[in-house]
């Protein structure tokens, strides 16, 4: 006999999920995952001018704000064959790393943390132990008893008057915690030490994007100035300034995100077994060497891992009208051509149609059309993107990089490398790329530095900039990793203005629904078999769903059609 | 260094999602105005965790936001929240950031005042960067609401002449 459990939305994410999955003798054998809010981005750009595409795309969501930008103004520029500066590369690049180091850290420790570390327990630990612990797996300098008491002094304080307040939708004390105190007390500290941290590495959005949130691009460059002497453009003090952010950012990653990650996960090493799912991963490529052009140079290899094979790198090519493919059969959307076909994005449609039950309802009729994300293939293949699988492209490619850190974590977990298939394997890819992300943003640093010294101040190509220099008709695509996976955005100019604008955003690749012939998606088989041992309180459909690190607010977009955004786990019949 | 006086504007939501997006529309709208000194306006968007330097860099934070709380659309409201459960449920999306982040301050021990009027918009919305009419309308009352609210915390502070 299987229960029905639903939960809606998932907690700590930005955007709007929800879960229904089946239940039978304590495992999960069936999971559906359903983007409750319709996305209309296409509709609001289509007339528009291309070149302010970037400002609209960057509004989707505070979280991937920039990323957005950056593959709005590539997918532009190659519509409208526009070679950027090196400048603009070392600049787009940096700001990219940035991103990356400040999008981990806060999914780990703001995001995702809660669902390992009990941060009730950490109330009850011994504070001169777990400073006997800290500074035995970090150099880290806050790691005094002292410190570690004030804070649970404060957090104790907090709790007895009733305000939990970020901490609220927790389920602690449920037995799938299995943190000593003392690890737990160490999560919370860096929980809020992170916080104080990541104001500051956004900083340098803001010096070379002018503002942050949702910082300034440019089709052709970037919109700052080098002058080294001048006070408002990007002069020698702000370059200093970056350099400082990006060291304190090596720094905190180095010496507390990976001791924690490393700690937590030494306690949860049967999660090496569990949320493994699709075994497809792809990889759209990014962060080149000698620009976003040469792919080749890609920190950040592209390629396409079929059925855990890491013996074999597919290639991906996002132009093929075949390959890259959007179907519907289970989304909420009707394409001129019926339901049962897939299309590539230059020719894609986004006409919503909701055919789900009406509000309020206890569940979706799954047989049916049940989610408001499109389904992305890849030659017919469901894919997951995301920190995974960049970290085993990167591996399977026989990069030497990768291979260091992975089989460095390997050793010091005692795990097989089949364990990479996994939540947990989700979760520490994303540490190890942050590793790599820091030490790489320090090299575009130099390129950036060398590159003005050499006497080149060129941050933009603006010769094509005019509309009146373009062919009548221009078809684009750009792409990038976002810190979720591949992120491309597909564009059609007519006349000089948007004809059709398309986004495959790395959500919709992992959340999407199932496809037309049955086969899940990343979310939906990564829930198969995940153990549930109390279904009132999911703890383990959270971890496996935060592993890759959700993000809904630009797969879908808008609101609530019910305006319900109340956090909700029911249980339906039997 | 906070000075004594210092008051941030903050706009937030999402620029296209229609009345979603009021508070960066009232932002943008007082960002070409002269402000008495101290006082800032910033377009927050949908920022989540990079508005936590803000947040803790100004003594007041005037706030506006929309919300879907079933009341008449464009009813304008004051709330000050002390702790992240007395923001009204139903903000929008992005909600889950913002309240993580007043939670976090409280824990930091550094929050600020906040002020937040909220704005009830329509549950059935349309979409795109237009504000539906009833919305549109309520915007003079709300400037003046803010502009007012400003100058009230500047006498209090004896940062201004009081006007007889």
């Amino acid at each position: 006999m299987s229960k029905r459990i639903v939960v809606d939305p998932v907690t700590r994410i930005e955007g709007h999920l929800r879960v229904e999955a089946e239940i039978e003798n304590g495992r999960i054998t069936e999971a559906y995952s359903s983007g409750t809010m319709v996305r209309l981005l296409e509709e609001i750009l289509r007339g528009r001018d291309p070149r302010d595409a970037w400002a609209f795309v960057g509004r989707v969501c505070g979280v991937c704000t920039s990323v957005h930008s950056l593959t709005s103004v590539r997918c532009v520029e190659d519509a409208l064959g526009i070679n950027i500066p090196p400048n603009a590369e070392w600049v787009r690049n940096i700001m990219f790393c940035t991103q990356y180091l400040h999008d981990h850290v806060v999914h780990f420790y703001h995001l995702h943390a809660m669902d390992w570390v009990d941060v009730v327990n950490a109330l009850k630990a011994d504070p001169k132990k777990t400073s006997e612990l800290a500074q035995s797996i970090s150099p880290w300098p806050k790691s005094s008893p002292g410190y570690f008491s004030d804070l649970q002094k404060r957090i104790g304080k907090f709790v007895e008057s009733g305000q939990l307040g970020i901490f609220a939708n927790g389920y602690w004390g449920h037995p799938a915690y299995k943190l000593p105190a003392e690890v737990n007390l160490i999560g919370l500290a860096h929980y809020l030490e992170a916080l104080e941290w990541q104001k500051e590495i956004v900083k340098v959005h803001a010096i070379f994007g002018g503002k942050n949130p949702h910082p300034n691009y440019l089709v052709g460059g970037m919109a700052c100035s080098i002058s080294v002497d001048d006070v408002s453009g990007i002069n020698a003090e702000r370059l200093a300034h970056v350099k400082q952010l990006l060291d304190q950012a090596k720094v905190f990653v180095e010496q507390v995100y990976i001791p924690d990650l490393m700690a937590i996960a030494s306690f949860y090493k049967d999660w090496g077994s569990i949320g493994g799912g699709l075994g497809n991963f792809m990889v759209y490529g990014d962060l080149g060497e000698n620009g976003y052009k040469d792919e080749k140079s890609y920190k950040f290899p592209s390629g396409v891992i079929l059925d855990k094979d890491i013996s074999k790198v597919h290639e991906v090519d996002l132009r093929k009208d075949d390959e890259i493919q959007e179907f519907i059969s289970h989304s909420w959307y009707e394409y001129k051509d019926g339901d049962k076909v897939g299309l590539h994005p230059w020719k894609g449609e986004s006409k919503v149609k909701y055919s789900g039950p009406k509000p309020p309802f206890d569940y979706l009729d799954t047989t049916q059309k049940y989610s408001y994300l499109k389904t992305p293939r890849w030659n017919g293949h469901a894919m997951e993107v995301g920190p995974l699988a960049r970290v085993l492209v990167g591996y399977a490619r026989g990069r030497q990089d990768y291979q260091e850190v992975v089989n460095k974590t390997l050793k010091d977990l005692d795990i097989p490398v089949t364990a990479l298939f996994s939540t947990l394997g989700r979760t520490a890819a994303r540490g190890l790329e942050t590793i790599l992300v820091g030490q790489w943003a320090m090299e575009f640093y130099d390129k950036l530095i060398n590159s003005i010294k050499s006497g080149d101040t060129r941050m933009a190509d603006t010769s094509k900039f005019d509309p009146s220099t373009w062919p009548s008709k221009a078809v684009g695509v750009g792409h990038s990793e976002a810190p979720r996976g591949a992120l491309a955005h597909w564009i059609n100019i007519d006349d000089g203005k948007i004809a059709n604008y398309q986004l495959v955003v790395p959500t919709t690749w992992n959340a999407s629904p199932r496809d037309g012939n049955g086969k899940l998606s990343a979310y939906e088989a990564a829930l198969i078999d995940t153990p549930v041992a109390d279904i009132n309180q999911p703890v383990e459909i959270l971890r496996t769903i935060h592993s890759f690190d959700p993000c809904l607010a630009c797969a879908v977009h808008l609101y609530d059609e019910n305006g319900k955004h109340i956090n909700r786990i029911s249980i339906l019949g039997d | 260094m906070k000075a004594a006086h210092s008051i941030l504007v903050l706009g937030i939501g999402n620029y296209l999602m229609a009345d979603e997006g009021v508070g960066v529309h009232i932002a943008e709208a007082l960002s070409m105005e002269t402000l008495p000194p101290g006082v800032d306006v910033l377009d927050g968007g949908t920022g989540g965790f990079h508005l936590l330097e803000y947040l803790q860099s100004y003594s007041t934070i005037i706030m506006i936001d929309a919300t879907l709380d079933n009341k008449p659309p464009g009813t304008i409201r004051l709330i000050k929240p002390r702790f992240a459960a007395d923001f009204p449920r139903a903000m929008s999306t992005h909600d889950i950031g913002l309240k993580d982040l007043v939670g976090a301050l409280q824990l930091l021990g550094s929050a600020p005042d906040i002020q937040l009027y909220v704005i009830s918009i329509p549950s059935i919305q349309e979409q795109g960067v237009e504000l539906t009419p009833i919305i549109k309308r309520k915007i003079p009352a709300l400037l003046d609401l803010i502009r007012q609210h400003i100058h009230r915390i500047l006498v209090d502070n004896n940062a201004v002449p009081v006007i007889a």
